[in-house]
């Protein structure tokens, strides 16, 4: 594409290149154009050099419109060499004798001279070229060409009075549309209106200066005989172009002058709402990338200083005690902060609306005095009509805050009252997901801790079930196989929930796993354990735990219960609640545990069902939150009490779930079901 | 999420908590912020009235167990009232009428406290 583009730009400067030194030979070889055949000639050379440089140097400027200022100041440069070339030749040639020898007219330095110009009018109309397109909204082509077009009639008039010179009143008529023309389209200066305030006075005086100029220069080239006639023997169609050029200057400059005065008042308006644009993409590029609400701050209270004329700006945001200063531009932290309460103690509520406080107003309520300010503008910032916080702006001059400062400081409120909810909630989706990690290590760690082998034999056949709760609860079974045939089994319940409640666990069942290989009767080991988690667990926790030994030989069962659901025993359709007295591990270490705790020793008879389970069960709720209780768990028992265990775990989940199917689980569900099958 | 309030008096020298609602996880900072108040006014005497407490979680009984050391190292106690049976039996089936002391009303407690000096 580049490639290109730089061919395009080639060309167009070799066809000029060739033309120009066509043109230079032609003038060498016929220094007079006696014949209308060597005229004609000359002036299509004359004017496809213009059109080819014109073509190339729109090229070459189009690239430079992001600077109208340094066009115009080309513009002048080159008027003025014209001035002091055209005003030294006069000086100097016009005082020798008044006539211009033919010898000089032709010598290869006039010819350069013509070059010269010919070159300087062909950049300087092409630049108000440019300048007529800048920024126009509107398509106005149309103006531009038809000018060209009477450009290139005007040119070639001339050649007109050759054939016949009663035809100047043709050559003059397109000279005076061309100028009429050249005033239309004067006024087509939108690109003023974009310039900086400063900009603006800098093009004032340089456009007086170059409408003055351009004035001179139609002035002496009208006046002069030395390089009218010169360029009017080289070419006279070149003089009518010069001319029109000149005059075009003069009245360009003198259209900008006067806009750009008319356009002065405005420009510190027009200066500021581009700035308020400018900063408000700032802004939004700034929210979706900014993660730290606290450099969204900072940009937010410098602009808004910036944008609405303030001295200072604050942002404040609402914490659990009044108020936290998240920025502050160009105030002190402590002024900021005092200056903030006492504007909010002002009012009840809060601030719905941005209002203006009058610091005479603020001084007179409060003790402290406030002398920098005159006037403060608080913003509240506001998403989902709840208020987060607040914008601040203080001016120390008298006047007040206008309708454009208030909308300024107002959508830089705006602004700030999303990034602050996208701060927030960038901060809790992290936690979030920190939380759900959390949770899925602690599900892990329980997964493991639970048996993977359930030790079912032929007399005693077992069912565990467990349901992990969305927060992980502390729930824990194992079983353990003992000398003699024996089995020990605890079922335990944490308090607490989530990882903290899962270490826990993981300790409880070193302690049970260890305790079991060297103590055989339950109360002692629960009063060992207890004595064990002394320190290692918070004073907050405790944990409930049932230990029993079954013998397989003979179906004694014997156990203790350390604060934990009783356990239920079922016999031929007849519940039977097993509650030994004893408290929770971890709620005392005093002798009140020892001293307290009883050891049971039950008989099985043949197809006894044991349940041990945690609270999960009798304390799952329904939407009304009621719970599911003891009497519907124990009639669900004996109801079902002659099926094999499988199937009455199953039902008592099945009905669990039906019933509690409108309330989340809140804590894990655990089942261990024994049946004593007394050996034929 | 489940509503809860509590509400702290005076009778004499001894401070009256009264628990409503639901007493959980979610819950239990509140009551842990009444019983920092009474160990930053050096009131040791405690007692927590349940009239109106519908729930309690392990985490709200957790509250207790943290401060009641505490209490009585200090010369005092948390003594519990007025508890309705769901609630009690929770409180009975983990052992704590062992290791506290429950009362049926309000004033029983109070009196307790006075009697002991």
């Amino acid at each position: 594409m580049r490639a290109k583009i730089k061919i395009i730009h080639a060309s167009g400067l070799e066809n000029a290149v060739l033309f120009s030194i066509a043109l230079l030979l032609f003038n060498l070889i016929f220094p007079k154009h006696d014949s209308t055949l060597l005229s004609i000639v000359n002036e299509a050379l004359v004017f496809f050099t213009i059109f080819f440089l014109y073509n190339y140097l729109h090229q070459f400027l189009s690239s430079k419109t992001d600077t109208p200022i340094s066009l115009v100041i080309n513009v002048g440069i080159l008027a003025a060499l014209l001035y002091f070339i055209l005003a030294i030749t006069n000086s100097i040639l016009d005082a020798e004798d008044g006539r211009v020898s033919v010898s000089f007219v032709n010598s290869l330095f006039s010819i350069l001279l013509v070059f010269v110009f010919m070159g300087a009018i062909v950049y300087i109309f092409t630049t108000f070229r440019e300048l007529f397109y800048l920024r126009q909204k509107k398509d106005h082509s149309m103006y531009f060409k038809t000018m060209l077009v009477f450009f290139a009639l005007s040119f070639f008039s001339n050649l007109l009075l050759l054939f016949d010179a009663a035809l100047d009143y043709l050559r003059d008529a397109f000279y005076v549309v061309t100028i009429v023309l050249i005033c239309l389209n004067s006024v087509r200066v939108a690109w003023i209106a974009f310039l900086t305030k400063r900009q603006k006075y800098y093009l004032l005086i340089l456009a007086i200066i170059l409408s003055v100029v351009f004035g001179m220069v139609f002035a002496q080239v009208s006046d002069s005989k030395t390089m009218k006639q010169l360029l009017y023997v080289f070419s006279p169609g070149l003089l009518t172009l010069f001319s029109l050029v000149a005059i075009y200057g003069a009245v360009y400059f003198g259209v900008i002058f006067f806009t750009t005065l008319f356009h002065l008042p405005t420009a510190e308006a027009f200066d500021r709402k581009a700035e308020e644009v400018s900063s408000m993409m700032d802004l939004t590029k700034l929210i979706t990338q900014v993660f730290d609400f606290k450099e969204l701050a900072d940009t937010v209270t410098t602009m808004t200083a910036r944008v609405s004329n303030s001295d200072s700006a604050w942002l404040a945001t609402k914490i659990e005690k009044g108020i936290e200063l998240n920025s502050v531009h160009k105030v002190g932290y402590i002024d900021a902060e005092n200056i903030s309460k006492d504007i909010l103690s002002l009012v009840e509520e809060s601030y719905d609306r941005l209002e203006i406080v009058d610091c005479s107003l603020l001084n007179n309520l409060t003790k402290n005095n406030y002398n920098q300010y005159k006037s403060i503008a608080i913003s509240p910032l506001k998403v989902h009509g709840n208020i987060n916080g607040y914008l601040f702006a203080a001016r120390n001059q008298e006047s007040t805050f206008d309708k454009e400062d208030r909308n300024a400081i107002q959508a830089f409120a705006d602004y700030a009252a999303v990034a602050l909810e996208n701060a927030k909630l960038i901060k809790e989706s992290i936690e979030k997901e920190r939380l759900e990690k959390e949770f899925d290590v602690a599900r892990d760690i329980q997964k493991k801790i639970l048996p993977s082998k359930i030790p079912s034999t032929e007399t005693l056949d077992i069912s565990a079930l467990f349901v992990p709760a969305f927060e992980v609860g502390g729930d824990y079974y194992d079983f353990f196989e003992l000398e003699n045939n024996k089995l020990g089994f605890v079922v335990a319940d944490v308090s607490g929930k989530g990882i903290s409640a899962a270490f826990i666990m993981a300790e409880v069942k070193g302690v049970f796993k260890s305790l079991s290989k060297i103590i055989f009767s339950p109360r002692e080991l629960l009063i060992k354990a207890n004595e064990i988690l002394n320190g290692s667990i918070d004073k907050k926790n405790f944990v409930t735990a049932v230990y029993g030994i079954i013998d397989r030989k003979n179906g004694k069962l014997r156990l203790a219960r350390a604060g934990h659901t009783p356990i239920l025993i079922c016999s031929n359709r007849t519940i039977q609640k097993i509650q030994p007295a004893g408290i929770g591990l971890g709620l005392s270490y005093s002798a009140s545990f020892a001293n307290s705790l009883r050891e049971m020793e039950i008989q099985l008879k043949n197809n006894d069902i044991v349940v041990c389970f945690s609270d999960g069960i009798p304390e799952a709720k329904n939407s009304n939150k009621e719970d599911f209780g003891y009497d519907r768990f124990e009639s669900l028992i004996s109801l079902n009490c002659h099926k094999n265990l499988e199937a009455v775990s199953n039902v008592i989940i099945k009905e669990l779930s039906l019933f509690s199917r409108d309330y989340s689980q809140h804590d894990d569900i655990t089942l261990v079901l024994f049946k004593w099958n007394q050996k034929q | 999420m489940a509503d809860f309030n509590v509400n702290l008096r005076n009778i004499e020298t001894v401070s009256v908590i009264e628990v409503k609602g639901y007493l959980d996880a979610h819950t239990a900072p509140e009551l842990e912020n009444i019983f920092n108040q009474l160990l930053d006014k050096k009131q040791f005497k405690v007692v927590v009235n349940f009239d109106e407490l519908k729930y309690i979680s392990s985490a709200g009984l957790g509250v207790f167990m943290a401060y009641v050391e505490t209490m009585r190292e200090n010369n005092g106690d948390i003594k519990f009232t007025n508890l309705k049976e769901n609630v009690f039996n929770i409180f009975d089936l983990l052992g704590f009428p062992i290791l506290y002391e429950f009362y049926k009303d309000e004033k029983e407690a109070v009196q307790k406290f006075n009697l002991q000096g």
